[in-house]
């Protein structure tokens, strides 16, 4: 049996919620043309306007690393971080769901050649998003700069997950580094869908 | 830089054995390049020893 509650007088411009035996929660004018459900679903059912969010990027210009080793990108500067889980470089959200992650890396060897430039994301310490892999010419040094990008989707439970940004280069040991003075290395997250 | 040390130790290791085998980590927490894991089919992981003495 359907309850409504309504407000307003005038037909057509009126608002009603109406609760169903599904469970489901409908809004609907008062003339009942339009009408938008939300799912009889279990736990907390968030609007858009509500899904926490963060960016970052770095705040020195470089970050000196190593060749042929998956280092940690770090990120000194928050863009935004709208639920403040964001912090050391680290994303530990507190609302349990499905996470867009995304990242970018600008990833340089001085002279020196680059084989590989990678980065992938983390979870709680080990790869959970491999990102792509491209094998570079070795020969010469006209392959010094690239930006390594990486997008996947993460569930995180809201309380010990966290997840972090690495990035890798291979080749010859020169000077590699990870620059930060431009929007190329980036760090970025939204959540998507609460569990 | 630890890769360059185990390259002295073992030369013949490849790009492609850090890929599959050998992962080397940095969590930019101040204390270094370390080996995540070792999983060479043929050769030892080198001992600390072994690696301060290159």
């Amino acid at each position: 049996m359907a309850s409504t509650i309504s407000a307003g007088t005038t037909a057509g411009t009126a608002i009603a919620i109406a609760g169903d035996t599904t469970g489901n929660l409908a809004f609907t004018t008062q003339a009942g043309t339009y009408t938008q459900t939300l799912p009889n679903a279990t736990g907390t059912v968030m609007v858009s306007g509500n899904m926490p969010t963060f960016r970052a990027r770095p705040s020195s210009s470089t970050q000196s690393i190593s060749n042929n080793t998956w280092t940690k990108v770090t990120f000194g500067t928050e863009d935004w971080d709208t639920n403040n889980n964001f912090a050391s470089s680290t994303f530990t959200p507190t609302v349990a769901g499905y996470y867009l992650i995304n990242g970018s890396a600008y990833l340089t060897n001085g002279s020196g050649n680059i084989t590989q430039a990678r980065c992938n994301i983390y979870k709680n310490g080990s790869t959970e998003v491999y990102g792509q892999f491209s094998q570079f010419n070795a020969t010469g040094s006209n392959n010094t700069d690239n930006i390594a990008t990486i997008s996947g989707l993460v569930y995180c439970n809201g309380s010990t997950d966290y997840i972090e940004l690495y990035a890798y280069i291979g080749g010859s040991s020169v000077s590699p580094q990870i620059a930060g003075s431009t929007n190329y290395t980036m760090f970025s997250g939204i959540l998507i869908r609460a569990a | 830089m630890l890769y360059e040390k185990i390259k002295t130790i073992y030369p013949d290791l490849s790009d492609k054995d850090f890929e599959q085998y050998i992962l080397l980590q940095n969590d930019s927490d101040g204390k270094g390049d370390y080996i995540k894991f070792w999983n060479h089919p043929t050769l030892k992981q080198p001992t600390q020893e072994e690696l301060d003495a290159v």
